[in-house]
């Protein structure tokens, strides 16, 4: 029993236990058993992907992080190789091995642990989660670090394309709202990989997906250059879209600059598998991209302008210099912006902290890199100021700084405040990713093995587990 | 009421993330995902009694204790989760530790 891993079992019957019990709830409120068994897939995928057990679906189910559903008309099979896995459009395959053939509405669905895998256009790949893409152009996809990948080549998009197509200075003005990625929509077929065909087609119009704004506004003809933003935060390659089994849509956002178009192009995450966590971190690096993308068109465009963020660049020294490389093999992509927009953009974070106005004027940099990008130097200085003085009067309602805020102003700590030095420790102390939770029984037994003191502590959480005593 | 304790936990959170995908693409209602997570804290928290007998001791260096609305919180630096199998070392470790009394009156973290 000793070496038994139980862990395993137990968030097994937990699982178990919870979808049962919530079956009549589900019932009762009119909702499709496929959704319970969505509810379960996705929770099942998250506690896999965790790696909170190591073989948690390993003796029992056969989870597959990633799901082929083919169009009703091929009659496509797979051919199981520990080299490139191809599907050639339109024509059999040899059949897979390990496929589980589903025969509902006449598609295939295969796993295929063998990676890379070429997939052509016109299949609809859906994720472990549930999640529908329908692939437009020829993807890739590859196995890194145990987790699925997916290549976008746009290098050999582009090549088609033939001459690079671009944006004009007239192009209308993205929602602000492309900005953010939004949660997906299972069982939604989106068209992902939105840059190149928009690139390929020369439209202009804008494609409001609800999970993925990848608006790219490219008339053919434009003398700029458009530069693709498949780039997430992953240095190591450039030309491809990282995700977990996802495919990321490049996504367009906007800047602001003042007196002078500036445009820049971010490839940003909408979907993952992990959820919430993840695309918040990814969320994060689209936006540090954008701005490094930014960064460099600004080199190009603007000449002695000061607003190029450098602590941008120490922030993430390793994209900025891999999108340099790139600059040659990709485009520029520029869009227009306008003063508008940057007031929506700008989210000033009123943190009501007393902290001095160095640390808010840097993170002020920081958050308005994010969604920013360029800013000219004037305009920052205004920016700043403004954020100053509504931080100012949020944490001290005091309306001197409002009426005074080109002056600097000077740190003012409270009296004594060197004295108070729990309050260093305390934000950081509690910040740590190893938490037990548990119970404690008072009065119980004590076991003279353990550490003396009145309370025992039975530990309970998750990956360790303990006795519970009888109550 | 059970407590809510365990939400924080990787079952716990796995769960909650999955909720907010469904909730987000309105396949379910706020208000069932909060009956689920009702139903999640039932479940671990009689399995937790009811279906486990591991038994680890742990010691680490205390770096800080509080005892708040009888919830324990301690933070402990450089300890090591003793199990029969296998040892775990760890830098920094929070525990939040709530009353084993079963009245499950106190629904806090």
């Amino acid at each position: 029993m000793a070496c038994v891993n139980p862990v395993p079992k137990l968030y097994r019957s937990v699982i178990e236990d919870v979808i049962e019990g919530v079956r009549d709830l589900f019932a009762e409120e009119g909702i499709e058993e496929q959704v319970l068994k969505d509810l379960k897939q996705l929770w099942e995928t998250k506690v896999l992907q965790s790696k909170a057990t190591e073989d948690f679906f390993r003796n029992s189910i056969h989870s597959p992080l990633f799901t082929l559903q083919l169009p009703n008309s091929l009659h496509q099979t797979l051919q199981s190789s520990t080299a490139s896995l191809v599907i050639p459009a339109g024509r059999p395959l040899p059949s897979f091995t390990t496929a589980e053939l589903s025969t509902s509405n006449s598609s295939a669905s295969f796993t295929f642990p063998g990676y890379p895998i070429h997939v052509p256009a016109g299949v609809t790949l859906q994720t472990a989660s549930g999640h529908l893409y329908k692939v437009n152009v020829p993807i890739m996809v590859t196995q890194t670090s145990g987790r699925a990948s997916i290549l976008h080549p746009i290098q050999q998009v582009f090549q088609q394309l033939g001459q690079p197509s671009v944006i004009q200075s007239s192009v209308p003005q993205l929602n602000p709202r492309s900005l953010h990625a939004t949660a997906e929509k299972p069982k939604r077929i989106e068209t992902v990989l939105q840059q190149p065909t928009i690139l390929h087609s020369g439209t202009v119009d804008r494609k409001h997906l609800e999970n993925a704004t990848s608006d790219i506004l490219a008339p053919p003809g434009n003398e700029h250059e458009i530069m693709s933003e498949a780039l997430l935060s992953q240095p190591e390659s450039s030309q491809y879209i990282r995700l977990p089994g996802v495919v990321f849509p490049p996504q367009v956002s906007q800047t602001h600059v003042h007196g002078e178009p500036v445009l820049g192009v971010a490839g940003s995450m909408t979907q993952n598998l992990n959820g919430g966590p993840l695309s918040t971190g990814r969320q994060g690096a689209q936006h540090q991209h954008m701005s490094d993308i930014q960064l460099r068109v600004l080199k190009n465009r603007m000449f002695g302008c000061g607003s190029v963020k450098q602590p941008r660049n120490t922030e993430e020294p390793s994209s900025l210099p891999v999108s340099e490389k790139d600059s040659n093999s990709q485009m520029d992509l520029s869009i227009q912006v306008m003063d508008d927009d940057i007031n929506e953009i700008i989210q000033i974070d009123g943190t009501g902290d007393t902290s001095s106005n160095d640390e808010i004027g840097s993170t002020r940099d920081v958050e308005e890199n994010e969604f920013l990008g360029i800013i000219d130097a004037g305009d920052l200085k205004v920016l700043e100021e403004e954020a100053d003085s509504i931080s100012n009067e949020d944490s001290t309602a005091n309306s001197s700084d409002n009426e005074d805020p080109q002056i600097d102003v000077v740190e003012e700590d409270p009296l004594n405040s060197g004295d108070d030095v729990s309050e260093q420790d305390v934000p950081d102390l509690f910040d740590t990713d190893n938490v037990i939770v548990c119970q404690y029984d008072k009065g119980a037994p004590q076991d003279p093995s353990l550490t003396e003191g009145p309370i025992q502590l039975r530990t309970s959480a998750k990956q360790m587990t303990n006795h519970s005593p009888s109550r | 009421m059970a407590y809510q304790l365990y939400r924080n936990t990787t079952l716990g959170n796995s769960l909650q993330e999955s909720l907010d995908e469904l909730i987000q693409s309105q396949q379910i209602t706020p208000q069932l995902a909060f009956q689920v997570l009702l139903q999640f804290d039932k479940a671990i928290n009689s399995a937790l009694v009811q279906r486990v007998r591991n038994r680890v001791n742990f010691r680490g260096s205390l770096n800080t204790y509080r005892f708040c609305d009888n919830v324990w919180t301690f933070v402990l630096n450089d300890a090591e989760f003793r199990e029969v199998t296998e040892l775990i070392k760890v830098d920094k470790v929070n525990i939040v530790a709530c009353d084993g009394i079963n009245t499950g009156s106190n629904t806090t973290e």
